[in-house]
């Protein structure tokens, strides 16, 4: 499928997504498992000691400095597993 | 450093304005109000009505998550700079993250900080809130929020007031293994709503009559607390009370401080004025009583049968029934969703009401009814294999909790309708999610084995924690806490929700009281008077 059509149907599952409020159940589920993996905390605790050293303080350099740091890195497999489930199940019911 | 403006002067000077401050703020509120609807629609799940997806003006991706412009409907990603773009580009200065309510100013080049914001943004989402409340009583509104003016009396009296800081930290001194007095009572003054009704002197110790009573130790403490003195406090005088008043925790052994929490809010209780044993409003229960519900099903018949149960916490089994250890999840969500789970009862433990016959197949689940706005987790990490306390072991094993936990999937209308298809039209709306939100206070930890161990403690302010070992009292920061192995879990209720305004019954009883002594006063001074003059008359 060409680059501009997969763009365009990505805007479109996003568009339904969020009209139906599945994207934010979703991004419920996502954040619940996060918080209680300590992912979240995690996070929070290294922005706040990263702004507590920086001079001047500033979001765009806090967020270069966690997004290494905080993003991939560190979110753990269950959860990215668990949540691609959720996301999947929502996508097939979209193309039924 | 010094010239450095604390806000961001940007803003400060629009708010300055009348015209342009006044259209700034309703913008800001109305863009934080829409978000807060938008997540009640989330919620509600309407099928047939569609959630607002704006797109950005830039890209047209649909938004979930818009930045807001402040001087015009532009909305827009943070992503790919689209917002920040926008602003420079007309000129315009100021976007709002819908979510948050983050403001980012197109001249500072940064999100900025503002105590104004801070109130426009909790005025607008507690509004937003209280009008989709949940669980209201007939005819009776919600109080709605309204942020507190002084009044001309008011303004007067603190006019000739010298303002102290309602941040405060002192050391406990151990006065032969009393940790476990020390760990509660520094709970006890970082729980923001015992502090406030303390620091209020909705109970002065100077004026009660009553004899050995907690309340007024508490708020000696709080006296102690706040005072300028810096050098550690020794609670003699609360643990004499204690003593008295429960003497199974009397004696230079080490207590446990769970049991000493729960006979210390017993104590407060019942030296609180107007305390009842029934639906009591005293401080201790307004701020850790909750309701728990326990239902009984027969899975023959399918009857559910229904008790409620006061709490003032919440204790949490880390064995299952078997004795079995810890499952691979050791966290506090895993705990609950225990504490919550059906439970197979034996037949001899029940027998249907409706069905008539005993020895059937019935189960039991727990979950909360009510809850309060202040969450007190317990881990039972000490179990006692006879009355033999000195038999007992503890439980190790850390569980991982959270900063901020969200209490609804342990309640009574989400675990009823678990397994159901919660989209449906008749699942019951649970009410904003601000509702169900709580954020950790602080932690009561032990460490070693049960009779030769040591309590310490994690409490925070505001945003900062601290660690408190008896009279030694260090700053710390969340992960120090979070790693630490909790024995007890301090929760408070992020949004408050008020019932409707009625003055307490014993509050007009003193009212009256005070005027009855008023008029015997007047009728004291003037038969007085009236001896004076007799007395005069004589003389003459």
């Amino acid at each position: 499928m060409p680059p501009a059509d997969v763009n365009a149907l990505y805007l479109q599952l996003r568009k339904r997504l969020i009209e139906s409020g599945e994207w934010e159940q979703i991004r419920a589920v996502m954040f619940a498992k996060l918080n209680e993996s300590g992912w979240c905390d995690d996070v929070r605790h290294k922005s706040k000691e990263a702004a507590r050293g920086m001079e001047p303080l500033a979001f765009d350099r806090l967020l270069a400095d966690i997004t290494p740091r905080a993003a991939s890195t560190s979110i753990p497999l269950a959860v990215k597993r668990e949540v691609s489930t959720v996301i999947r199940q929502h996508l097939e019911k979209q193309f039924e | 450093m010094a010239n450095e403006p604390l806000f961001c002067p940007h803003l400060v000077s629009v708010l300055a304005d009348k015209t342009l401050g006044d259209v700034i703020t309703k913008k800001y509120k109305s863009v934080v109000a829409w978000n807060a609807y938008r997540s009640l629609q989330v919620n509600r799940q309407n099928k047939r009505r569609k959630i607002a997806a704006p797109t950005c003006g830039t890209c047209d991706t649909p938004l979930s998550r818009p930045m807001a412009c402040l001087q015009c409907p532009y909305a827009g990603c943070w992503q790919g700079g689209h917002s920040v773009q926008h602003l420079t580009q007309h000129g315009h200065s100021f976007c709002a993250d819908t979510k948050t309510g983050y403001l980012f100013c197109s001249e500072c080049d940064d999100f900025i900080y503002d105590p104004k914001l801070d109130s426009m943004h909790l005025e607008a989402i507690v509004s937003a809130d209280a009008k989709q409340a949940k669980f209201l009583l007939p005819k009776k509104p919600r109080e709605y929020y309204k942020p507190w003016v002084p009044n001309s009396q008011e303004a007067t009296v603190l006019e000739g007031a010298e303002a102290i800081s309602c941040q405060r930290r002192r050391g406990l001194l151990n006065l032969g293994q009393t940790c476990f007095l020390n760990v509660v009572l520094q709970c006890f003054v970082h729980n923001p709503l015992l502090r406030n009704f303390f620091l209020s002197d909705k109970h002065n110790h100077r004026q009660c009559k009553l004899e050995n009573c907690t309340s007024c130790e508490m708020d000696k403490l709080f006296s102690e607390i706040y005072s300028e003195d810096p050098k550690p406090y020794g609670p003699i005088t609360f643990l004499v009370a204690t003593w008295k008043a429960s003497p199974e925790l009397s004696g230079h052994a080490q207590q446990d401080a769970h049991e000493f929490f729960i006979s210390a809010l017993n104590q407060i209780h019942l030296t609180s004025r107007g305390s009842t044993n029934v639906s009591c409003n005293c401080i201790i229960h307004s701020t850790f009583a909750g309701q728990l519900q326990s239902d009984v099903k027969c899975e023959r018949c399918g009857n559910v049968t229904s008790t409620v149960d006061p709490m003032l916490d919440i204790s949490l089994e880390l064995r299952g029934k078997g004795g079995e250890a810890v499952p691979v999840e050791n966290t506090l969500g895993a705990c609950l969703r225990r504490f919550t789970q059906p439970e197979k009862l034996s037949p001899k433990e029940y027998s249907c009401g409706k069905c008539g016959k005993a020895a059937h197949e019935a189960s039991k689940r727990l979950s909360i009814r009510k809850l309060p706005p202040v969450l007190s987790f317990q881990f039972k990490r000490f179990e006692h294999k006879t009355n033999n306390k000195s038999a007992a072991r503890k439980i190790d094993t850390p569980i991982r909790f959270p900063a901020s936990i969200n209490m609804a999937p342990y309640t009574s209308l989400t675990v009823k309708d678990s397994g159901k298809d919660l989209s449906s039209p008749t699942h019951p709306y649970p009410g904003p999610e601000s509702m169900y939100e709580y954020d950790l206070f602080g932690v009561i930890n032990h460490e070693g084995q049960i009779d030769t161990g040591h309590y310490t403690n994690f409490a925070r302010f505001q945003d900062e924690w601290y660690r408190f070992d008896d009279d030694k009292v260090t700053p710390a920061n969340l992960n120090a806490c979070l790693s630490s192995a909790a024995y007890m879990c301090f929760y408070v209720k992020r949004h408050l929700d008020y019932k409707p305004n009625s003055t307490p019954s014993y509050v007009l009883t003193r009212e009256n009281e005070a005027l009855r002594e008023k008029e015997m006063e007047k009728e004291k001074e003037a038969a007085r008077m009236k001896e004076v003059e007799d007395d005069l008359l004589s003389m003459v």
